[in-house]
């Protein structure tokens, strides 16, 4: 393209850019953010969010603390006190929690019925600990047979490997002598998922995660972990975690059952490469999450609004939390992301999230040391349909999008109104040079839009595409889209990871 | 109106300083903010302002228009899939001036006339996330014209407006005895800290199941392993007493060899934990208190199933002295019945210097 040529066109997307900007910071009347008040002196770094079978909310704090909040009375009690660091709590009944401490599952009784566990049993603590401040203990989730799952965060470079660790050190999981910039594993099953059966026992059950901060199990049992952006991880993803699967961190394949190869680290790229299972959806960096947290589904059954059945994952980084859109191909998942709640009064930090009962979303947020907030929102749906990307769906030759209200067809197949790119995240080793959130997108290409089709209840465009490659995320930026009624979109990137072509 | 120059040549620059020029350095720091949280520069004045990362995130530094600094920063958020391209800075009239992207490591710096009028002009991370906790003032002023009061200055992060008052460091009072499960040190890294009555405390370890030491005086300083984002132990706030220099003081044989061992739990017995734990299979149930009128601890030990003798190894070097409430002392260990063993006390009483 003629460069001069391109000095207005690239005026316009700045000017369509802070439209949409004041347009956004209008909060959205579908939904509602309170910020639920909290205890005195609570240095409220949420670890955890259940809700108790009666409504009642149950949280970890990550100094120790577990506490209860009553809704109606707007009242918390202390039920457990002491813990470490507990960043994962899983409801057994009213009286008895699991919760994920740094060395230890345990399970919180109350035995005497006044409120205040008095028996902590370990569940399990088969697991190694270096000492290393980054490895973060997440879950627990458990699956319909019994199961619990928990997943073990690597060990970071930025601290060392202390003199009293507890199980195997093996420093073959760790990338030369000062740890350069990769996270790495020394002591057993860092960067597992770990399954602990009905019997009791601890097993590894998948590998190659970096910082799995993130667990949910949806209505079906399948097991999604999501990861943190940086070395091995080109930018955030959402795995569907299935049993002897390795995800690309290299680090934990040392404690791969009778692994004999070295360091993974310096195995070829192309056989780390053939040996990892891809991520269902990247969320990319910068653009929709930097570092996303626990993903649930939407089983509210529609009192949380049109994404029944949907999945919304938790974000550090930036004021919202991200909603997944799933679908299958080839017998695998895929999807698109989108933000939810931008400019609607969430904080950053949003690290755990949990339905009530009445169908409410409560969001927990955590800063940890890393850019974050404390304490607990509290979103409700108003009732008022949004006007937002319901779904975006492989098709054939593009994607059907499909909007939760009927578009003006002047709007909807008008081109000017949809601009996509795709870009690849190359599965690489991070250079020793380059800053640990730096992510780069690979093969940046924008996609021209053939056609344009618009079903007849107005709310699916049909989009045909120039091309349709595996492997890319598809980038959907909406421009000035708007309802038949005027009601302005309320996100403008949604961003689909194509690993699989429709047959 | 835009020079970015490398930290060699502002370190050229400030040697040949002139009166007009004012020299700033700022670091991003850990915890999500710069070091400087405010200066002063005179309407119209050469600034020489420098950024040096020593945090491990990027960041920027863009200084606003007054009163600008929130608009700036979602501006920025706005610029969503642009952002890494245009280093998250967006074009606004209201972006004086910038320093772009500067990485873990980097030191990046610009120089600029400060603006004539007088004012608080923000200065701002638009990295995404950032800018809602990591920012400061450069206030223009002219004369003697001071800052505000710090501790009533909105143009600086309320973290940073003065010294924290003393909080609590939790939403219930704290009163002995309490406990917490840390990083410590001399004990594996799965061990709970007790504080009990009478300014004593213990370190008893998951993995060898067993009292490893205890100290009098304060008890912990957890600010460096709460803060998280480093590798952190827990302080001990007193003096260690006792140190147990042996493995493993509970056998059921009088064999060298060590039993293995098996860490339960542990349940609050009249406020105080009753660790749960077994050996060699065998249950075991001990609870440690202060020793009532001496200065020492007491420990009531269970062993509801021993089914045959228990032996109880101690060390006379340990820092306290051993009494025991049945069995028979044959030098460094006690030999009890599996009846006596089914409830038995040790009364550890702090040896005082020679």
């Amino acid at each position: 393209m003629n460069p001069i040529l391109r000095i207005p066109i690239f005026c316009l997307a700045f000017i369509t850019l802070a439209m949409s900007c004041s347009r956004d910071t209008q909060p959205s009347s579908s939904y509602v953010v309170e910020t639920i008040p909290m205890p005195t002196d609570l240095d409220a770094g949420t670890g955890g969010l259940a809700f108790l079978p009666d409504g009642r909310l149950a949280a970890c704090f990550t100094r120790g603390e577990v506490m209860i909040y009553h809704p109606e009375q707007h009242d918390w009690k202390v039920f457990a006190k002491g813990l470490h660091e507990p960043l994962g709590l899983w409801v057994v009944n009213a009286h008895e929690l699991l919760v994920m401490q740094r060395p230890e599952l345990t399970r919180l009784k109350d035995t005497d019925g006044d409120g205040e566990a008095d028996l902590y049993e370990k569940v399990t603590d088969d697991f190694g600990l270096s000492g290393n401040y980054h490895e973060f203990n997440y879950g627990p989730v458990k699956d319909k047979k019994g199961n619990l799952f928990i997943a073990l965060n690597t060990a970071s470079y930025g601290g060392k490997i202390q003199p009293n660790p507890r199980g195997e050190v093996n420093t073959l999981g760790r990338d030369g002598e000062d740890g350069r910039h990769q996270m790495f594993s020394a002591v057993p099953y860092r960067g597992w998922v770990m399954k602990q059966t009905p019997q009791g026992k601890l097993e590894p059950y998948a590998s190659g995660f970096r910082s799995p901060n993130g667990m949910g199990i949806d209505p079906e049992g399948n097991l999604f972990v999501t990861d943190n952006q940086s070395d091995w991880v080109e930018t955030s993803t959402l795995y569907h975690v299935k049993e002897g699967h390795f995800y690309g961190h290299p680090a934990s394949l040392i404690w791969k059952d009778g692994w004999d190869q070295g360091s993974p680290f310096d195995l070829p790229i192309t056989e780390l490469d053939q040996m990892r299972t891809k991520a269902s959806v990247y969320f990319p960096h910068g653009i929709i999450a930097n570092s996303p947290t626990q993903p649930v589904w939407d089983t509210t059954g529609g009192k949380f609004g049109p994404f029944a059945g949907q999945l919304f994952v938790g974000e550090m980084n930036h004021k919202r939390i991200v909603r997944v859109m799933l679908e299958q191909v080839k017998g695998e998942f895929q999807g698109a992301c989108i933000p939810f709640l931008d400019n609607q009064g969430l904080p950053i930090g949003n690290n755990r999230l949990a339905f009530a009962p009445d169908g409410s979303l409560w969001i927990g947020q955590i800063a940890h040391g890393w850019s974050g907030d404390q304490g607990i929102r509290r979103v409700t749906f108003t009732g008022k349909q949004p006007m937002d990307v319901y779904r975006m769906s492989l098709t054939k030759n593009g994607f059907d999008v499909i909007f939760t209200r009927p578009l003006d067809p002047a709007i909807a197949l008008n081109k000017n109104h949809y601009r996509i790119r795709h870009y690849h995240y190359a599965y690489r080793k991070k250079p020793f040079d380059e800053p640990i959130d730096h992510s780069q997108q690979s093969n940046v290409q924008p996609i021209g839009i053939k056609e344009l089709h618009l079903s007849e209840d107005g709310k699916t465009v049909s989009m045909e595409l120039d091309s349709l490659k595996a492997g890319y995320v598809y980038e959907l930026e909406l421009n000035n889209i708007t309802s038949k009624d005027g009601i302005p979109a309320a996100n403008q990137f949604v961003c689909y990871t194509l690993n699989n072509l429709l047959e | 109106m835009l020079v970015v120059l490398q930290g060699m040549q502002l370190e050229a620059r400030g040697v040949a300083t002139k009166d007009s020029l004012r020299s700033i350095a700022i670091e991003a720091i850990s915890g999500m903010q710069y070091d400087v949280i405010r200066f002063q520069v005179t309407p119209g004045e050469t600034v020489a302002l420098s950024l040096t990362n020593k945090d491990d995130m990027a960041h920027n530094l863009v200084i606003t228009a007054p009163e600008t600094r929130e608009a700036v920063v979602n501006a920025a958020l706005a610029l969503g899939a642009k952002g890494p391209e245009r280093d998250y800075i967006p074009e606004s009239e209201q972006v004086l001036w910038t320093i772009p992207v500067t990485y873990p490591g980097e030191k990046k710096a610009i120089t600029f006339q400060a603006p004539k009028k007088a004012g608080a002009y923000p200065y701002v991370c638009t990295y995404p996330g950032h800018g809602f906790l990591m920012y400061g003032v450069m206030y223009v002023t002219k004369g003697d014209e001071g800052m505000p009061d710090l501790a009533k200055d909105l143009n600086v992060p309320e973290a940073r407006r003065r010294e924290q008052p003393a909080k609590r460091p939790h939403p219930y009072d704290l009163s002995p005895p309490y406990w917490y499960r840390v990083f410590l040190e001399g004990t594996s890294l799965a061990s709970i800290a007790v504080h009990l009555p009478h300014q004593l405390s213990f370190c008893w370890d998951t993995e060898r199941c067993q009292l490893r030491y205890a100290w009098e005086g304060g008890f912990l300083d957890n600010t460096d392993l709460w803060h998280g984002h480093k590798n952190a132990y827990a302080k001990i706030l007193g003096t260690i007493f006792f140190r147990d220099p042996v493995t493993e003081p509970i056998r059921f044989d009088d064999t060298e060899a060590l039993p293995p061992v098996v860490y339960k739990g542990y349940r609050i017995r009249d406020q105080y934990p009753e660790f749960h734990y077994t050996v060699a299979g065998k249950d075991v149930f001990e609870l440690i208190k202060e020793l009532p009128g001496k200065n020492g601890l007491i420990r009531t030990i269970r062993i509801p199933d021993a089914g045959g003798p228990v032996w109880f190894r101690f060390d006379h070097a340990s820092g306290v002295t051993h009494r025991f409430s049945a069995g028979v002392i044959q030098h460094d260990k006690v030999r009890l019945t599996a009846a006596e063993a089914q409830n038995f006390t040790i009364q550890m009483i702090k040896q005082e210097k020679p």
